[in-house]
């Protein structure tokens, strides 16, 4: 039992992390984020299932048109809902990230249908058997997939030339500017990247989970956690706590009841906050007077 | 000058003379619906609207009601939330002017609504939210009425087919986390010990749960010989897929909710030999009504055969239950709310419908037009359903 | 005027509407509107005037609701007894979660009152005994009056009546100190504890006052319906609260209204677009925050131009008004008022601030120089309370007050200003400066619901005196947020003024003044020390220092290299090395 649970737990997690490491991406950058990332991660999955499943194109060919129209509309989200808002000061590009999730979500249900739909995959037709526990093979392939996909993150952001510049005005939007950065578009490639992130993690989940346009939401909320866990500015962080709640929940379903998952999860959250308001990888804030 | 009096004239007696004609022209009477055509149950909500046109249809097609009134359907979406229930509830009743309602999957909005009902003398029929207190709610007069599954009698129903026909004796529980589940813990637990049986477990899931192991787990852990499902479609297919995870071989007894979706299509070959109640199946030799039905699904929703048609439970229900309504009005002479209610109670017509032969199913006593008699137990068997036996 | 009448009409179209109609849809939709509005009401006072963003009002609102229909399911409460208990219920679990989300803020804040209103759910579901499961609370009797229960018709007026007690509450609320303490904790924090309040306890009633709101408008919901479950409280709710705060306007009055109104009647007037409705909500929605980004009402109030009709005010004219402020009575008495023994602070392996020994005397100018990096602000830092120094002592007046709270050191009498001036944006001049007035002497913050103001007057008088000393008598009623920036730091002092300081901290107050505006300021700052009070002077202007100092102390890495008087230190051969031989 601890095993199917540990794995289960993994691969969850890493979807987690992956999804919640878009947050930080947006947030590094221009201090929003995009409230409705739940819904990429759906629209990942059902893109997928629209030109894998239904148009019948070889997976390699779907899963690049996946990204490619997850990146495109992470740009749609940057101009339309945050970037008109961007100096409102109050948090508008909550509502506007929140509309747009609508709008997408309704879109989702009039094209692709109110069915849950099966994306079938050999990874999750028949499970293996593992120290004695049985797991589908899309189990195992999520913690790797996420593993290494946080790790080609981070790989862009400090060995390549873009990926620093994004750094840089995540560590200091004026002085990035002041060097030559193009702030606005460093902003527009954050989101392009998180929405891929999440379009990834549907892509991933779909024949785990199966396709309907409701899917996302719990994921995008429990990946808000995760971030907020790990502390939205520390990508370790994240990944860690992604893992870490991933884990928490599966053992809480496993040995006390599914019931009580999400109280002491997000239980948890609240703990691990009051005493650390900064997150698990966040560093305490310096008061800057 | 006087050529315009003259055409003014003209047009104002061509608008009287048209004002004559239009009361020939009797005003329809209109009927709503309140279930869910958006989120995750939206899929319910569309089967449920299939059935009520078709058979709407059909009686406009042989020309109305009360001597040439046509049918209206008024659909509203109650987002699966009991507040949005309620306001829909007095919408459809005060501004739409409905002279019925028919209802859709929450048992949550169902219970909500139920004193709205009341209060505007309405009645109401339910087509899906099996919930036994909906029916069962102690108001005098009763608005409520229901052609569908009633909680209490289908777990009677599953408990006898566990216990007598699988000879199982330590039943494992597995519902999901809703009123509706809570409804059939209790049908469940009581059915049971009526025959002396207590679960060896009673485990729970979310909507949109990924996985079901560890409750499976937990289950297989106590000993169950059975497991008892209570769910829809996608989460059914995640216990049925988190069941061959696990390599727990075990019957799966369940409630209809897993034909509220594509569960075969989910599962793959998992699906075969899961067991459950139905109170229609539109496999196998059809009736005449159910020939039709098809053939209006096909025509007109691009429905392709019967493994296409989602959620068929509530396509058959509330065909019934529309031509049931229709018979009401016809016996009532009237669309008025509370006269529609009481000839529901006493149909004197026999109506031989889709999924059975009515007579005088609704009484004072009885507001379940279905019981443990109309029930079917069906089983999925290469992605078709077919019937036990 | 105009604003009365608008009031006037709204209040007419809600009495009109059971007169015109007895379409229980429409009363339906008027009394969810009015509910909605008693919930954000308290909502735009968290989020609007305190700035505090909740996404878990549908837990509080939950509580509220459960609470009033346990009570009078289970204890047989009636209407008047059930609907107080729900509010003291929600108020204190409202105290709760302020408690644990207090050093919270943003989006770290959202996600404690996110997990806050899941859990409530989870709760709601999961402890059937207590609130019947997923299934919920049936049966909840309707308010009685004399025995009969009201009708739909009659209970409309409890609900509307209550929805305009809570707009004119938070009204009161908004006019009171308390309402300017919330926003000044939300325009600056760092301000607001220089100036003796504590953030803790401002944030914790703003979140106690809107709980209480919350659970108003879910005992009025749970007797409406006469039956609740745990799905009419999802974050779907939460959320709903918001974008009704936001859409009208956050921090307006009307705000609540007109966002409750136009998204409880939006998805009416679109129900006929069934499949296609969500799609244009979200339209519509992003349609409005694109063009009206600051709320409906937002949009409608213009902005009043309360500027002074022409030029600078620059005369320093009106009294300095001591009246019954602490320190008048230490006038002239040069005895050591602040001292500093051995004071040593170290971020990571850098010493800030080492081994620093100092002595300010009473009613003096003492200055701190040095170069860049030689750690004055985190002197500043450690004296009014911002940091907790490693070693050393503090002392005010005798008392030590190394380590306390800059609040309370505050009202000790120690007032610091900050290198950026830090003002209430949203705040008039006048109320920034009765934010230092009031100082943490908020009073009963139910009389301020009421609207009957306490004592309100002393401290209004010593606001404007402080204005008038330091020449913004005429600025009053500008919006701090306009102020030019010359002006921006006298504001900063007239607000430690009314604070009722006795030590000013003055962090670099020149830097960025024309000259004609530090000698103004020189002139402030003589007169201040005129008047019994002390200064500690930051700065990197040596003539300023120069010309006014009684005593100057120079700083460099950390430590002290010169004390004296500004004539000694500045031939003093280590301090032209260290810092005038550079920046001269």
């Amino acid at each position: 039992m601890i095993i199917q649970l540990l794995v289960s737990g993994l691969a969850l997690g890493s979807m987690y992390g992956l999804v919640a490491l878009g947050y930080h991406m947006t947030w590094a950058t221009s201090r929003t984020l995009n409230f409705s990332q739940g819904h990429v991660v759906m629209l990942g999955a059902v893109v997928a299932y629209g030109v894998h499943v239904a148009a019948g194109w070889p997976l390699a060919v779907a899963v690049i048109a996946t990204l490619a129209a997850s990146a495109a509309f992470g740009l749609v989200v940057e101009r339309i809902a945050v970037r008109p808002f961007f100096t409102a000061g109050s948090p508008v590009w909550l509502l506007s990230t929140i509309a747009l999730g609508i709008i997408v979500e309704n879109v989702a249900m009039v094209t692709f249908g109110k069915d849950a739909r099966a994306f079938p995959s050999t990874l999750a037709l028949k499970p293996v058997f593992l120290l004695g526990a049985g797991v589908y093979p899309q189990e195992l392939l999520l913690p790797l997939a996420g593993v290494v996909l946080m790790g080609g993150t981070q790989l862009f952001y400090h060995r390549t030339f873009y990926g620093r510049q994004l750094k840089a005005v995540a560590w200091d939007r004026e002085a990035a500017g002041l060097m030559g950065i193009h702030v606005p578009r460093a902003v527009a490639t954050a989101y392009a990247l998180s929405a891929v992130l999440a379009g990834v993690a549907g892509v991933l989940l779909a024949p785990l989970l199966n396709v309907s346009p409701t899917m996302g939401t719990l994921i995008g909320l429990k990946a808000f956690a995760v971030a907020i866990l790990g502390g939205l500015g520390s990508a370790a962080g994240i990944v860690v706590a992604g893992f870490l709640y991933g884990l928490v929940e599966a053992l809480v379903a496993g040995y006390v009841s599914t019931g009580a998952r999400e109280i002491v999860g997000f239980a948890l959250v609240i703990a691990m906050l009051t005493v650390r308001p900064w997150g698990l990888g966040g560093r305490r804030p310096t008061r800057r007077v | 000058m006087r050529r315009a009096s003259v055409m003014l004239v003209a047009a104002l007696l061509g608008l009287l003379a048209l004002a004559g004609v239009l009361p020939a022209q009797q005003p329809p009477i209109r009927l709503g619906l309140a279930a869910a055509v958006s989120g995750g149950s939206a899929a319910s909500g569309e089967a449920i609207k299939r059935g009520l046109s078709i058979a709407l249809d059909e009686v406009n097609a042989r020309g109305g009601l009360l001597g040439g009134r046509k049918l209206e359907l008024v659909v509203r979406d109650d987002e699966g939330n009991p507040q949005k229930g309620v306001t829909i509830a007095r919408e459809l009743v005060e501004r739409e002017k409905v002279a019925a309602v028919f209802g859709g999957l929450h048992t949550t909005v169902a219970l909500a609504q139920v004193p709205v009902w009341h209060e505007l003398s309405t009645p109401y029929v339910g087509t899906w939210a099996a919930g036994t207190n909906i029916t069962q709610n102690g108001k005098k007069p009763n608005f409520v009425f229901r052609v569908s599954a009633n909680d209490d009698e289908v777990d009677k129903f599953l408990v006898r087919y566990a216990a007598e026909h699988l000879k199982r004796g330590k039943p494992g529980l597995l519902l999901e986390n809703t009123a509706w589940g809570q409804s059939n813990e209790t049908g469940l637990t009581k059915w049971f010990a009526e025959r002396g049986v207590k679960a060896v477990g009673v485990e729970k899931f979310n909507w949109n749960d990924p996985d079901m192991s560890p409750q499976l787990l937990r289950l297989k852990q106590g000993g169950a010989d059975v497991v008892m499902l209570v769910a829809n479609a996608p989460e059914g297919a995640q216990v049925v897929k988190s069941k061959a995870k696990v390599g727990w071989e075990v019957p799966i007894v369940s409630h209809w909710g897993i034909s509220g979706g594509r569960f075969a299509e989910l599962t793959g070959e998992l699906s075969d030999g899961v067991v459950f109640v139905q109170t229609y199946s539109f496999f196998g030799k059809q009736n005449a009504r159910g020939e039709a039905v098809l053939k209006a699904l096909k025509d007109r929703f691009g429905v392709k055969g019967p493994e296409d048609v989602t959620a068929p439970v509530g396509t058959a229900n509330a065909y019934d239950a529309l031509h049931l309504v229709a018979l009401a009005i016809e016996q009532a002479k009237s669309a008025d709310g509370a006269k529609v209610r009481d000839a529901l109670e006493d149909l004197k017509a026999e109506y031989a419908g889709l999924i059975k032969t009515y007579k005088r199913p609704l009484t004072p006593e009885q507001h379940d037009a279905l019981t443990e008699r109309d029930y079917l137990m069906v089983v999925w068997k290469g992605g078709k359903i077919v019937p036990v036996h | 005027m105009r604003r009365a009448l608008g009031w006037t009409a709204v209040a007419l179209t809600a009495a009109a509407v059971p007169l015109v109609t007895a379409n229980t849809y429409y009363l339906y939709l008027a009394m969810t509107v009015a509910i909605f509005v008693v919930v954000t009401c308290g909502l735009n006072v968290l989020a609007g005037l305190n700035g505090q963003i909740s996404l878990g009002h549908a837990g509080l609102y939950a509580i509220g609701a459960y609470t009033a229909a346990l009570g009078a399911t289970r204890l047989g409460l009636g209407f008047w007894t059930a609907l107080p208990l729900a509010v003291a219920v929600t108020a204190a679990v409202g105290a709760g979660l302020a408690l644990t989300g207090l050093r919270l803020s943003g989006p770290y804040l959202a996600m404690v009152t996110i997990a806050f209103g899941i859990i409530v759910e989870g709760a709601l579901v999961e402890w059937v005994a207590l609130t019947g499961g997923p299934g919920g609370i049936f049966d909840i009797p309707r308010p009685a009056l004399g025995g009969t229960p009201l009708p739909l018709g009659r209970y409309y007026w409890i609900v509307t009546v209550t929805a305009a007690l809570a707009l004119l509450l938070t009204r009161n609320v908004a006019a009171s100190a308390w309402g300017r303490a919330f926003v000044a904790v939300k325009d600056s924090e760092l301000a607001a504890e220089s100036l003796g309040l504590s953030p803790y306890r401002v944030r914790t009633a703003a979140f106690t006052l809107s709980a209480a709101f919350a659970g108003a408008g879910g005992a009025l919901f749970a007797f409406l319906n006469g039956y609740l479950s745990p799905d009419s409280f999802t974050l779907q709710t939460s959320i709903l609260f918001l974008l009704i705060v936001l859409f009208g306007g956050l921090g307006t009055l009307a705000g609540p209204l007109v966002g409750a109104t136009a998204l409880v009647l939006l998805p009416e007037l679109i129900r006929q677009f069934l499949e296609y409705r969500l799609m244009l909500y979200g339209v519509l929605l992003l349609l409005s925050v694109y063009f009206l980004p600051r709320g409906v009402v937002g949009a409608l109030a213009r902005r009043r131009d309360a500027r002074p009709a022409a030029g600078d005010v620059s005369s320093f004219d009106a009294p300095l008004a001591r009246e019954g402020a602490p320190g008048g009575e230490h006038a002239r008495d040069e005895s050591v008022i602040v001292a500093l023994e051995g004071v040593t602070k170290a971020f990571g392996g850098l010493r800030a601030v080492a081994d620093v020994t100092l002595r300010v005397r009473a009613a003096t100018v003492h200055s701190v120089i040095g170069p860049n990096g030689a750690g004055k602000t985190t002197l500043v830092n450690l004296v009014a309370g911002f940091d907790t120094p490693d070693a050393g002592r503090i002392a005010l007046a005798g008392a030590p007050i190394a380590g306390q709270a800059p609040s309370s050191i505050a009202r000790r009498g120690l007032v610091r200003t900050f290198q950026t001036p830090q003002l209430f944006e949203a705040l008039s001049v006048l109320d920034n400066v009765r934010v230092g007035a009031v100082g943490h002497r908020l009073g009963s913050l139910a009389i301020a619901l009421l609207g009957l103001r306490r004592d309100a007057t002393a401290a209004d008088a010593r606001a404007r005196a402080a204005l008038a000393a330091v020449g913004l008598g005429e600025w009053t009623t500008t919006p701090a947020a306009d102020l030019p920036f010359g002006h921006r730091r006298r504001l900063e002092i007239a607000r430690a003024l009314a604070a009722g300081a006795r030590v000013f901290v003055l962090d670099e107050p020149a830097a960025g003044l024309a000259p004609a505006e530090v000698e103004a300021l020189d002139a402030l700052l003589a007169r201040l020390r005129a008047a019994g009070l002390t200064i500690v002077l930051i700065e990197h202007h040596v003539d300023l220092v120069m010309a006014i100092s009684d005593r100057v102390t120079v700083l460099d890495e950390g430590r002290v290299i010169a004390d004296g008087a500004p004539a000694a230190v500045q031939r003093d051969p280590a301090v032209v090395a260290a810092y005038l031989g550079t920046s001269p």
